[in-house]
This record gives structure tokens, C-alpha cells and sequence, in this order.
């Protein structure tokens, strides 16, 4: 417990301190209500199961809020899944398999507009991380705005909002191969 | 003394197996070039400076080869490609502007206008997704799109196929591309993907500035600054740089954005690929390469000049729900209180590293011209 706890404390100030850019500043931008039957997400690659989800599929998955603060200095709550449960439930590598070869996985996220980032599957994970990254399909309580959303990640420890990506539509993971 | 002659025997045997092997290994050759009716073409490297990365595919069954570039350098000029014989891939994509025309819509062989402005081919290597809404995966998929096109050159494979037979020019090309003398569908595909996977630009003065062998101007230097966006500048402070979306050095990212052009859309753009509302109005984020060669501009070529695409990005940013994350903010967005424009020196500065971005060298690269006018 001695060890735990300068952990928590340093998580708790990662967390006020991390920006999300503004959405408060959006000019003219609709909520987007309209995608509860479509395939919001799909989880493909090196998965046992590959899945194509619904956003009423993904809101199945136990629901979890986070809150990060934007550029101005803004909390905004992101409540969505952890990235790790949608992961689980495609039978990827998670939690007590996160080990050994598995370690040299990574997830690259594909968005609607083209923009592509990479995480490590151990960055996702909760036997690495102490707050876990989310698939946020709400901010404050509302559905994501149209041009953001109806899917985000949310990276709570990042410093930057640069792999917070908007948009986001596929998960696939892959083995490093060099 | 005793031993010569057991030397002489054991030469005489290595001698006698080592005939035997060449002789082997020599119809085993003959064997090998009567089953291959032409040698293989040759593979060539396709250069580029570091810094342009290797974000990029060739397909496994269509390496770039000195015979097949030459095989579709000869088709992408060739006009027998078009139903009437009167254009060819260089009609609208022409080489002193960067492969494109200086037409808002090019007009195609039966002489209709596109619905969209002819896009530049510079740097394909990396484009994955082709056209402006990014429908077509791969240049061999792409290209079947203008040789066919009703209102392009209209002509089927079939049609193309028979007017190649009777070119005698292009028997030995296509053997030696593709082993052969078949002409078929798949390997016009395949060379002019090839061809075009060779228009690369990076001898601008850019690239000279960033290999050090070229000393911006003061101007040049404060552009490059306002399109990187280094943080000490006032002006990244109120605006994203222009390279969020046009990449690094390459100066291209495969992105989609709305810009801010309209908020009711004559042309979908990506939203006619998807059906999503999210795409209303999103086009593939082009390449800045060589763009003050390419006028006009824009997917329906609407503003005649850089200093009009400059006066866009400063002032008549329109707000719409499909609009870009990354130009929907007050300070960037036309009419709010907030908004902030460009000062006529950060425009100049602007202009300046866009200017950069012209590589005459490029253009006036013999190895991608007219191969029929050089032979002459």
C-alpha cells in the first residue's frame, strides 16, 4: 500500500492535467444521434473472433466515465468502454496472456477521415496502465458531435490529444514483424 | 617419377567430370530460355530522399521494372487509348503542370467536361486511396476508371486490346515487361501503375533546403515556420499549422477534410462513397508538391490562384457540422467575433514556401516525357 499510493496520487494529477482539444468551441456542430443499427466498430487482425459492432452492441459492454480536461483548462466527462473489454470480447491477447510474444502486438486505430494511430496492446491494458483508455461514444452526457464522433478514443495518460482520435471506426491488431 | 602418371589419370578424371557439369549446366540453360521466351526485366529502385518514409505498398505481383515503366510511359502517352483517338492519359495529365491541366474540368474525349478537377500525379507511391473521395485502392485499380469512363476515354479493354494488336511498336515492350507479347487487361494495369509510380518530386528547393544545400529567404523561412507551425510563432497560438493536415515533408497524409468550401454541397465528396453525413463535403487532402503548377484549385477548381486558396483559409472558412475538427474553431471559422485573419505578410510568407514546393526538374524530367516525341 506504502508503494500504491504516490501512483494514485500521480494519476490523479495526469489526469487533471491531460488536454482533450476543445469541443466547447465547435462552431455550428450537431450531436449525432443516428448510428444506434449501423457497424460503429470493427475489431479485426490477430483476434480469435472478429467483431462487428453496433454502437448499441458496444454499450452492452460495461460502462465506464472518465475526465479530462481540454487546452482551455476544461473537465469535459467521456463516458464510454475500455478499449481492454472490446479486446477481451474479440479474444485478443489481455490481461494474464499479455505476456511474452504477445508483448510485441500492437493495435493501430483507423478513423473515418484516414488518420491512423498506433498503441501498444500492454498501453491498453489494465495490468500495465492504472487508467485505462476508453472508446468514448459520449462527452458531458451528450452523444459525440458529427464530426467527431459517434466513436472517440480517449487516452487519459497521454499528454497530447494527438491519439484521442475522432472518429474512430477500426481496431486491428498485429504482431511487430522485423 | 612413379607418381606422373597417377597425376596425369586423376587430371584427366576431374578433367572429364568437369566437362561433364558444364555440359549439365549448359542444357539446363538451354532447357530455362526455351521455357522463358524473353529474359526478365529488370528491377529498379525507386529513389526518394529519407525523410519522404516508407509509408507506402507495391503489390507483390507488380515490381517497378525498367521494361514495364517504359511499357507504361509508351501507354500513358498513347491516345489510341481513347475511343476517338484523340487523347491520352497526358491529355489532361500533363507533364508541365505536374501532370495535371490548367482547367477547372478537363474535357474528355467526347469532349464533356469531368465533374471534378483533374488531380496532379506527383508522388503516388504514397497514395493508397486514389481520386478526390478516395474510392479506388491501388493504382491498377485506379486506372481502369478513365480508360473506361464514358465521358474520359471512353473506350473498353477490349476495344484497347485490338487497336494495341495492330501496333507492331508494342509487341517486343510488352514481351519484354511481361515475358510475352500478349497485351491483356492486367498488364496495361500493371505498366502504367508502374510508369506512375515513377513521377517522383523531391528536387524542389525545399528539398534542396532540408538536404542544406539551398539558404531560404527570410520570407521562405517565416512560411516555413506558418505551414510547420513552430510553437514560438504568435501565430500557432490561434491557428493549427497548415501541416496538421498536409503532412510533413512530404507534404501529403492520406486524410479526408471537409475545408470549409460550402455548407450545402453540389458535390458530396466523400459522403457519396459512404452515405455518412460526417463526409458531406470530405475530399482526400492533396499533396502540396508542385501546386503552383497545378492552378485551379480545388475539387471543382474554384479559386484560379494560391493567393485565392490563401484569402479561403484566412477568411471564408465556412461552419457546417461536417466541418474539420481542425479548422472549426471561432478564431478560424468566416463571420464569428473571435475570427482572426492571415496578415499580408504571413500570406507573402505563405505563398513563399508553397513556391518552394516547384521542382523544374520534374517537369521537365525527359525520363517521364512524350516517348513518342523523343524518338522522332
Amino acid at each position: 500500500m506504502k508503494i500504491k499510493l504516490p501512483i494514485l496520487e500521480s494519476s490523479f494529477f495526469l489526469l487533471l492535467f491531460c488536454t482533450i482539444s476543445p469541443s466547447q468551441a465547435q462552431v455550428n456542430s450537431t450531436p449525432d444521434t443516428s448510428s444506434h443499427n449501423k457497424i460503429v466498430l470493427s475489431i479485426s487482425g490477430e483476434v480469435n473472433q472478429p467483431l462487428h459492432l453496433t454502437l448499441t452492441a458496444l454499450q452492452a459492454l460495461p460502462e465506464h466515465s472518465i475526465t479530462v480536461k481540454d487546452k482551455n483548462g476544461a473537465p469535459h466527462q467521456y463516458t464510454g468502454v475500455y478499449v481492454q473489454d472490446v479486446l477481451s470480447k474479440a479474444g485478443v491477447t489481455t490481461g494474464h496472456e499479455l505476456s511474452g510474444e504477445n508483448l510485441s502486438k500492437y493495435v493501430l486505430a483507423s478513423c473515418a477521415d484516414g488518420y491512423q494511430v498506433v498503441y501498444s496492446l500492454a498501453e491498453l491494458d489494465s495490468s500495465f496502465v492504472q487508467n485505462l483508455p476508453i472508446i468514448a461514444y459520449k462527452i458531458d452526457g451528450q452523444p459525440l458531435f458529427k464530426n467527431k464522433g459517434p466513436l472517440r478514443m480517449v487516452m487519459p495518460e497521454d499528454k497530447k490529444p494527438a491519439r484521442s482520435c475522432f472518429q474512430l471506426q477500426t481496431l486491428s491488431v498485429h504482431f511487430a514483424q522485423q | 617419377m612413379g607418381r606422373s602418371p597417377k597425376i596425369l589419370i586423376s587430371i584427366l578424371v576431374f578433367g572429364c567430370i568437369w566437362m561433364a557439369v558444364i555440359l549439365i549446366s549448359s542444357f539446363a540453360d538451354a532447357r530455362d530460355t526455351t521455357k522463358k521466351s524473353a529474359p526478365a526485366p529488370h528491377l529498379i529502385p525507386l529513389s526518394f530522399p529519407a525523410y519522404f518514409g516508407h509509408r507506402y505498398q507495391v503489390p507483390k505481383d507488380n515490381p517497378t521494372t525498367e521494361e514495364g515503366v517504359a511499357l507504361g510511359r509508351m501507354l500513358f502517352y498513347e491516345k489510341a487509348l481513347s475511343k476517338n483517338n484523340k487523347i491520352s492519359c497526358a491529355s489532361c495529365h500533363q507533364q508541365q503542370h505536374a501532370f495535371s491541366d490548367s482547367l477547372a474540368f478537363s474535357l474528355g474525349a467526347d469532349g464533356t467536361p469531368q465533374t471534378r478537377n483533374t488531380m496532379a500525379l506527383v508522388n503516388l507511391l504514397w497514395v493508397n486511396r486514389f481520386f478526390w473521395d478516395g474510392r479506388v485502392k491501388g493504382l491498377e485499380a485506379q486506372i481502369d476508371t478513365p480508360l473506361i469512363n464514358l465521358h474520359e476515354m471512353n473506350q473498353s479493354f477490349a476495344g484497347t486490346i485490338a487497336k494495341l494488336q495492330t501496333k507492331k511498336i508494342y509487341q517486343e515492350p510488352f514481351k519484354a515487361a511481361f515475358g510475352d507479347a500478349a497485351i491483356t487487361k492486367d498488364r496495361i494495369e500493371k505498366a502504367l501503375a508502374q510508369f506512375e509510380r515513377t513521377l517522383i518530386s523531391c528536387n524542389s528547393k525545399y528539398d534542396q533546403y532540408l538536404q542544406g544545400s539551398y539558404q531560404p529567404t527570410a520570407t521562405e523561412q517565416e512560411g516555413i515556420g506558418l505551414f510547420y507551425g513552430s510553437p514560438t510563432q504568435k501565430s500557432y497560438l490561434r491557428r493549427p499549422s497548415c501541416s496538421h493536415c498536409h503532412g510533413g515533408a512530404k507534404t501529403y497524409e492520406e486524410l479526408y477534410m471537409n475545408n470549409g468550401l460550402d455548407s450545402l454541397y453540389q458535390d458530396p465528396g466523400r459522403a457519396g462513397l459512404t452515405g455518412e453525413d460526417y463526409d458531406s463535403g470530405r475530399f482526400r487532402v492533396v499533396t502540396l508538391r508542385n501546386i503552383a503548377l497545378t492552378a485551379p484549385y480545388m475539387h471543382d477548381g474554384r479559386f484560379k490562384t494560391l493567393p485565392e486558396v490563401l484569402d479561403h483559409y484566412s477568411d471564408h472558412i465556412i461552419a457546417s457540422p461536417a466541418l474539420s475538427p481542425f479548422l472549426n474553431s471561432p478564431q478560424m471559422v468566416a463571420g464569428t467575433p473571435e475570427h482572426v485573419s492571415f496578415t499580408k505578410e504571413e500570406k507573402a510568407a505563405l505563398l513563399a514556401f508553397l513556391n518552394m514546393l516547384t521542382d523544374s526538374g520534374f517537369i521537365q524530367d525527359k525520363r517521364f516525357s512524350d516517348p513518342f516525341l523523343s524518338r522522332q
